[in-house]
């Protein structure tokens, strides 16, 4: 049992930390049994190299053959996409040949034909052309508005009128009627009192 | 090293355009050490080349799918370790559940059925690799023969670095003690 503060295979093989790996390499110094365990470590793994490799007893290779060999076209291809910096390339030239291309066919602006210049005082006058329009079809819709209520209350009030004047006429006629009773009452009364006069003389 | 990985990497890159020369300029870069690797786990040196092409036919066939060449080599051995186990589920006769064994071998002095290293240690380096698992076995070979880091051994095997760690100390203490006789004796 290895007294190492790491695993001394772990050491052995380098696959400390550098903390680790100094910090064992400390230990190991004062350590006899953790170096008697390297020494065991070291010399198996010089056994095992004893065992030397051997040639191969064929050399391996593969003939060009054009049947199983990709098409120039899939060489080409492969080889723009197996680069970046060849599909970098491709892709500016490609960008430059559009460039170029979009630039001899755009068609050339008719330099020969003015553009129509605009005039302010045109402008000003279709503005308040525009805005008077505006201004009397908006008055125009106010006034009608305007007339049409007046109408309206005119006729309500010629209305409310007539039914007044009827009204008053009803009572006129009330008031006649009950004048008329009282003048017949009052005349009866007049032609009683003759008749008693007369019987007495 | 970084050289040799730039190198590859540029041939990689013409093998991939189809340069089939500079395919196979890659191919003799790695053969040696595929080969041995393979031949280490299958100890049969015929089955050993024929993985070995098929190992670098497949590469060939895949090489538009590798995303870093850099990340070749891993990459490659990941290739041959699956061509390996699958010449193993090939042969493993049916019904049989237990860790898979390389083909056997008659002898302890023999390689793929012929004397291969006619030195003590050598064969009993041989021997003692033999009683490891597959796994332990593959996992020696790639760390202590093609020195691998712990991170690409995980991805070859495909297991976490921690399994790939347990696997090779659990081998080096088996072949420390099945060793021991033979260093005691001065062989090495």
């Amino acid at each position: 049992m290895s007294c190492s503060p790491f695993d001394l295979r772990d050491y052995y093989f380098k696959d400390l930390a550098e903390n680790a790996r100094r910090l064992t390499e400390v230990h190991v110094k004062t350590c006899a049994h953790c170096r008697e365990e390297l020494d065991r470590l070291r010399g198996t793994e010089t056994a095992l190299l004893a065992l030397p490799d051997e040639e191969i007893p064929q050399r391996i290779g593969f003939v060009s053959d054009p049947v199983f060999q990709p098409s120039a076209f899939r060489r080409g291809w492969d080889a723009l996409w197996g680069s970046a910096a060849r599909l970098g390339f491709a892709s500016a030239a490609t960008l430059s040949v559009a460039l170029l291309v979009f630039s001899l066919t755009r068609p050339v602006p008719q330099a020969s034909v003015p553009a129509p210049a605009i005039s302010r005082t045109a402008l000003e006058a279709d503005f308040s052309k525009r805005l008077n329009d505006a201004v009397g079809k908006a008055v125009a819709e106010s006034e009608s508005r305007q007339a049409r209520q007046t109408r309206e209350l005119l006729a309500a009030s010629e209305t409310r009128h007539a039914l007044e004047t009827q009204a008053m006429m009803v009572r006129v006629q009330e008031y006649l009627d009950v004048e008329k009773k009282r003048m017949n009452t009052l005349l009866l009364a007049s032609n009683d009192a003759g008749s008693a006069n007369g019987d007495v003389r | 090293m970084i050289l040799r990985a730039v190198e590859d990497a540029d041939l990689i890159r013409k093998a991939r355009r189809g340069d089939v020369e500079a395919y196979n300029l890659l191919i003799s870069r790695w053969e040696r050490r595929v080969y041995n690797y393979l031949l280490r786990i299958v100890t049969n040196r015929e089955d050993a080349l024929d993985l070995s092409q098929d190992v670098f036919l497949k590469a060939y066939q895949n090489l538009r799918k590798l995303d870093d060449p850099a990340r070749f080599a891993p990459w490659l051995y990941r290739i041959a370790h699956n061509e390996a186990y699958s010449l193993f589920r090939k042969r493993r006769p049916e019904g049989e559940t237990e860790e898979l064994h390389p083909e056997t071998l008659e002898g302890a002095a023999t390689l793929g059925g012929n004397a291969v290293f006619p030195v003590e240690l050598t064969l009993a380096v041989s021997s003692a690799l033999r009683k490891l698992t597959a796994d332990q076995r593959e996992t020696v070979i790639l760390k202590i023969y093609q020195g691998f880091k712990f991170e690409e051994i995980a991805e070859i095997v495909a297991a976490p670095v921690s399994t790939v760690k347990s696997r090779l100390y659990t081998a080096l203490d088996l072949l420390k003690n099945e060793l021991a006789p033979v260093k005691a004796r001065g062989v090495s």
